[in-house]
């Protein structure tokens, strides 16, 4: 049986199964069509139907299921993920698994359509450490992503000394709903 | 008082949880469907195939070395780490036999409301048999649909082919 206490290995595995014979475009379809528009419709009927409190409701949940170690803050105009220890990318960090050469974008890849669907877009950066940030707001809300601290407070991932280092690099995302508008290197905010 | 270190776990990957997130059997499911989908039944045999020789090469390494126990305990801890699994593994001379009572996977895909893959339950034969081969085990279903009994064995024991009639359509 294929079990779900390894999930993050063989889904990891199954990216670059079908990269390899679909290219990119059917890894991007695969995030869509398979976890977007199947497994996570209940992700979609929280967040389509109840907006921020739909996304309190979901990762609430879900991150408590699987484990990890984070902060969420929520507000009116805004919610926002601080993730200090990524219970999936934590997994593969643990087991020395790595077959896909990004697994951290699978998340941009079902979530970013989703808030498209829902009208929010997405402030993202990721450092391939297991840690990340997330920040929701409306699409006409027009006011850029937090500086560090100004809305989670000391919570803020990106305030860990850990957070870039000389070997990590981070990849950013601004207003985003797509995996690939993923900001040229030098773009990011290098927090 | 010292800390008593844990045994090395039967299983070949873990995690720091003891169970896992059962919300999982859904991507589980819509990953055969599109699987399914663009590469047709042959390919999702395919890819069952060789997710059980590629990902899942350290339990056939284990099996190697360790024959029908390293079997035997693989799928207990396996189980044990299966959120609300009923799952009876048993040892015998010859063979190692799982009652399966309860499928984490079909019950919590039903209670949830998801539409099941018709073929889901063949991917416990294609997956199993798959890491069985490079260690000289075989393995035989019957049942499935949410209970079914698994029998693993040497190369060689069984008499009949495993015949997919005999693994139930899922809904």
């Amino acid at each position: 049986m294929i079990g779900i206490y390894d999930f993050c290995g063989h889904y990891e595995w199954t990216f670059q199964w079908l990269q390899e014979r679909g290219g990119h475009g059917l890894v991007r379809r695969y995030w869509h069509e398979a976890i977007h528009e199947d497994a996570q419709i209940h992700a979609n009927e929280l967040i389509i139907g109840k907006g921020f409190a739909g996304m309190e409701e979901y990762w609430d949940h879900t991150l408590g299921e699987e484990g990890g170690v984070w902060d969420v803050t929520a507000r009116e105009d805004a919610f926002r993920i601080d993730m200090h220890h990524c219970p999936s990318k934590g997994f593969l960090i643990h087991n020395g698994l790595q077959q896909y050469p990004d697994y951290c974008d699978h998340c941009l890849g079902w979530i970013g359509p989703l808030m498209k669907k829902a009208g929010f877009v997405v402030n993202h950066e990721h450092n391939h450490c297991g840690q990340c940030w997330w920040e929701m707001k409306r699409v006409d809300d027009l006011s850029p992503a937090s500086v560090p601290g100004e809305l989670s407070g000391e919570a803020d991932v990106r305030l860990h000394p850990d957070w870039q280092t000389a070997d990590t690099h981070l990849d950013s995302y601004e207003r985003a709903t797509d995996p690939d508008d993923k900001l040229p290197p030098a773009a990011g905010s290098g927090h | 008082m010292p800390e008593t270190a844990s045994p090395p776990s039967p299983l070949p990957y873990t995690d720091t949880k003891p169970v896992g997130a059962a919300d999982f059997y859904t991507a589980v499911n819509a990953t055969f469907r599109f699987i399914e989908k663009e590469f047709g039944n042959e390919g999702l045999k395919r890819y069952w195939t060789e997710l059980g020789r590629g990902y899942y090469a350290p339990v056939t390494q284990r099996w190697r070395e360790g024959g029908l126990p390293a079997v035997a305990a693989h799928w207990k801890a396996f189980f044990a780490a299966e959120p609300e699994a009923e799952v009876v593994v048993t040892e015998h001379a010859n063979e190692v036999v799982l009652e399966v009572w309860r499928c984490p996977a079909i019950r919590y895909l039903r209670e949830h409301g998801r539409e099941i893959l018709p073929c889901f339950c063949q991917h416990c034969s294609f997956v199993s048999s798959a890491m069985g081969e490079g260690a000289g085990v075989e393995t035989r279903i019957r049942g499935g649909n949410g209970s079914c009994e698994q029998r693993f064995a040497k190369t060689g024991h069984f008499d009949q082919p495993q015949r997919l009639e005999d693994i139930a359509t899922a809904s």
